[in-house]
């Protein structure tokens, strides 16, 4: 029985126009993820990385080609049910975190759910409590979000990417603000929930932290440029022990 | 609507996290409101004080004269004169009435130690002096016994003491009218000019029956008799009640017009009743402008608050909100917070009257109507002024939200 396609995108190109300077930012990407795939996308700043993640992530649609998103067909989508489809079918996870200060850990965790319009989950604090113990934050449930530390902070965020069970898990540059350790820590909580099942892509330009990926897309000027199987993936044990000697 | 409810409990937190910012916020509207409540009032016991004040004046007066009809430029008497006999049955009958004066005018020559002067002389009964308010500053009025024997005393106005007396006290002089000798026995309060333009001090007040019978030698009847009505809430009852006996009196048939007049303050008092009102307009206007800027308040940090909530908005509509989601949670917060602020503005403007009230003694009754005016004013500033930013908030782009720094 073949895999379901998580995301098919077919020729798909954004342009951006400043007056009269047109600006491709993605040409002809061609990418299907297959459910518990764990991909990472790298390359420079410019190539391009952003700009796909905001596409397959509904936060912008495509000015050519076609993307479908598990089975829904993204570009025919009118803001409100891009807003659902995020909602249900994605769990975003930032750079900077981007949780609700002064706020606890259970209430942003929760706070997917509050715009959750399916009615599907019935009881959000038990889901948010789930999530919290599924990223190793299960004693820190009532903790506020400025009595954490940035990789607890991030932990918090995957939860919260977590609490929907959406289709999809986009990472956007996650350990961008994390030491190394802490970076290692959030990479081999990847590989966790990925052996899970959970399908996960995320965005960086840490080699080392691509690593842990199963399969690595390489972005060059908004193209494509190498799609390959990592062969030696790093373990948390590896990169520890990588990070001492070149330490 | 389970939605909308979720959005009222996101707003509600979203309030307690910033408590300061909060109380900052809806601190205009609570000013606002306040000052509305305040003013209004204000205005509002301002009016009843002029109120009080005009009917201290003679709002219950009544004057109960002789029809006339102005013929070519030329007044002609239209019925018969209103005589004593009128003034006893109107004296003897009325239970409206609480005073009662027949009133003789006659323009006389008076002359005193300095000068002389054309003048009016009024003749009266003693009670004219309350019906009209008119206070005696220096020695006194004159009394029913005066009147009934017609004693030739006098009151004077405060230009005869200036042109006749040199501004000397003048109680106990002399004063020749019409070459009759009276004793001046009292001096009037200075009422300075009259509403069109007339000085009120040059007159002479004497009692009714000396002027009848020791100035003129006759009897012809008053000019007018003026009555006070027991209170101004039955000054129509009053009026009704003088018909009556007069018609009565003049045997005046059902369907016939009647000869006399009976005129009331009722039309002063809707003048001075608008013209109050338009103060109590113009103080609450004034106030509203606080409120307005109360409300500029809150869209201020509204603003501000959406520009630094850029990324907590930006999260919001990555995670799946929906524009109107924002929208709406904005807007309860904006709704929210001047609620809260109309709400408090109303204790501290309640409070406030109160304060006014205990230092000053200037009594305000807290109007209801500036209540609900104020309270109502806080909800219309949350919407109008808490749209703006809430529009704002919901209209960003998420990825641009998302990057803001």
């Amino acid at each position: 029985m073949p895999l379901k396609k998580v995301i098919e995108t077919k020729n798909l190109g954004r342009v951006f126009k400043n007056g009269d300077i047109e600006v491709y930012a993605l040409s002809e990407i061609d990418i299907t993820i297959e459910e518990g795939e764990f991909v990472a996308i790298m390359g420079s700043s410019g190539s391009g990385k952003s700009t796909l993640l905001h596409i397959l992530g509904c936060l912008d649609t495509p000015t050519s080609g076609q993307y479908f998103l598990d089975g829904v067909y993204v570009n025919d989508l009118n803001k409100n049910e891009l807003a659902d489809v995020r909602n249900q079918k994605i769990g975003f996870i930032f750079q900077s975190y981007n949780l609700l200060s002064r706020t606890t850990a259970l209430e942003n965790v929760e706070l997917p759910l509050v715009y959750d319009r399916t009615g599907r989950f019935s009881n959000s604090k038990e889901l948010a409590k789930k999530a919290l113990e599924q990223v190793g934050l299960g004693n820190r449930i009532y903790h506020k979000t400025n009595e954490l530390s940035g990789g607890q902070q991030q932990r918090v965020a995957i939860a919260r990417a977590l609490v929907n069970n959406p289709a999809l898990i986009l990472s956007d540059e996650a350990t961008g603000n994390l030491d190394s350790s802490t970076s290692i820590d959030i990479a081999d909580l990847f590989v966790h929930l990925n052996n899970e099942g959970k399908t996960i892509l995320m965005i960086t330009h840490e080699p080392e932290i691509a690593q842990f990926a199963k399969r690595m897309i390489y972005l060059r000027d908004g193209r494509v440029l190498t799609d390959e199987l990592i062969k030696e993936r790093s373990t948390k044990e590896s990169a520890l022990k990588e990070l001492e000697l070149n330490g | 609507m389970k939605q909308l409810l979720k959005t009222f409990k996101v707003a509600f937190q979203s309030i307690n996290k910033n408590r300061t910012r909060s109380l900052l916020t809806a601190l205009g509207i609570i000013i606002g409101v306040a000052a509305v409540i305040m003013t209004i009032s204000a205005g509002e016991g301002a009016t009843q004080a002029v109120q009080n004040q005009i009917s201290g004046l003679g709002t219950n007066l009544l004057m109960i004269s002789t029809k006339s009809e102005h013929r070519a430029g030329i007044e002609v008497r239209m019925g018969r004169r209103i005589d004593q006999k009128d003034f006893e049955i109107i004296q003897k009958n009325s239970v409206w009435l609480s005073k009662l004066s027949p009133l003789v005018a006659n323009g006389v020559k008076a002359i005193g130690p300095s000068g002389n002067k054309s003048t009016t002389i009024y003749g009266v009964a003693s009670d004219y002096f309350d019906i009209l308010s008119r206070e005696i500053i220096s020695g006194s009025g004159f009394t029913n016994e005066d009147v009934k024997i017609a004693r030739k005393v006098c009151v004077i106005g405060n230009t005869i003491k200036k042109e006749l007396y040199d501004n000397l006290d003048p109680v106990g002089q002399q004063i020749r009218i019409n070459k009759v000798p009276f004793t001046i026995v009292g001096l009037l309060k200075e009422e300075g000019q009259g509403t069109i333009g007339q000085d009120q001090d040059n007159m002479l007040i004497a009692p009714y029956t000396t002027i009848q019978n020791r100035l003129y030698g006759h009897r012809r009847g008053y000019n007018m008799i003026m009555a006070s009505a027991l209170s101004e809430d039955h000054i129509l009852d009053a009026e009704t009640e003088i018909t009556t006996l007069l018609r009565e009196s003049h045997r005046i048939l059902e369907g016939e017009e009647d000869d006399f007049e009976v005129t009331t303050q009722i039309e002063l008092q809707e003048i001075t009743g608008n013209v109050t009102g338009i103060l109590t307009l113009i103080l609450g206007a004034i106030a509203s402008i606080s409120l307005l800027v109360g409300g500029i308040g809150i869209m201020n940090i509204m603003l501000v608050s959406v520009t630094e909530r850029t990324r907590e908005i930006g999260t919001r509509l990555a995670i799946g909100a929906r524009e109107t989601d924002i929208l709406t949670q904005f807007l309860i917060e904006a709704i929210v917070l001047s609620l809260a602020g109309g709400f408090i503005g109303v204790l501290l403007g309640i409070v406030g009257n109160q304060i006014i009230y205990k230092a000053t003694n200037f009594y305000i009754p807290t109007a209801v109507n500036s209540i609900l005016i104020g309270f109502g004013f806080s909800v219309l500033v949350g919407v109008v002024f808490g749209y703006f930013p809430a529009r704002k908030a919901a209209k960003l782009n998420p990825i641009d939200a998302l990057r803001y720094e």
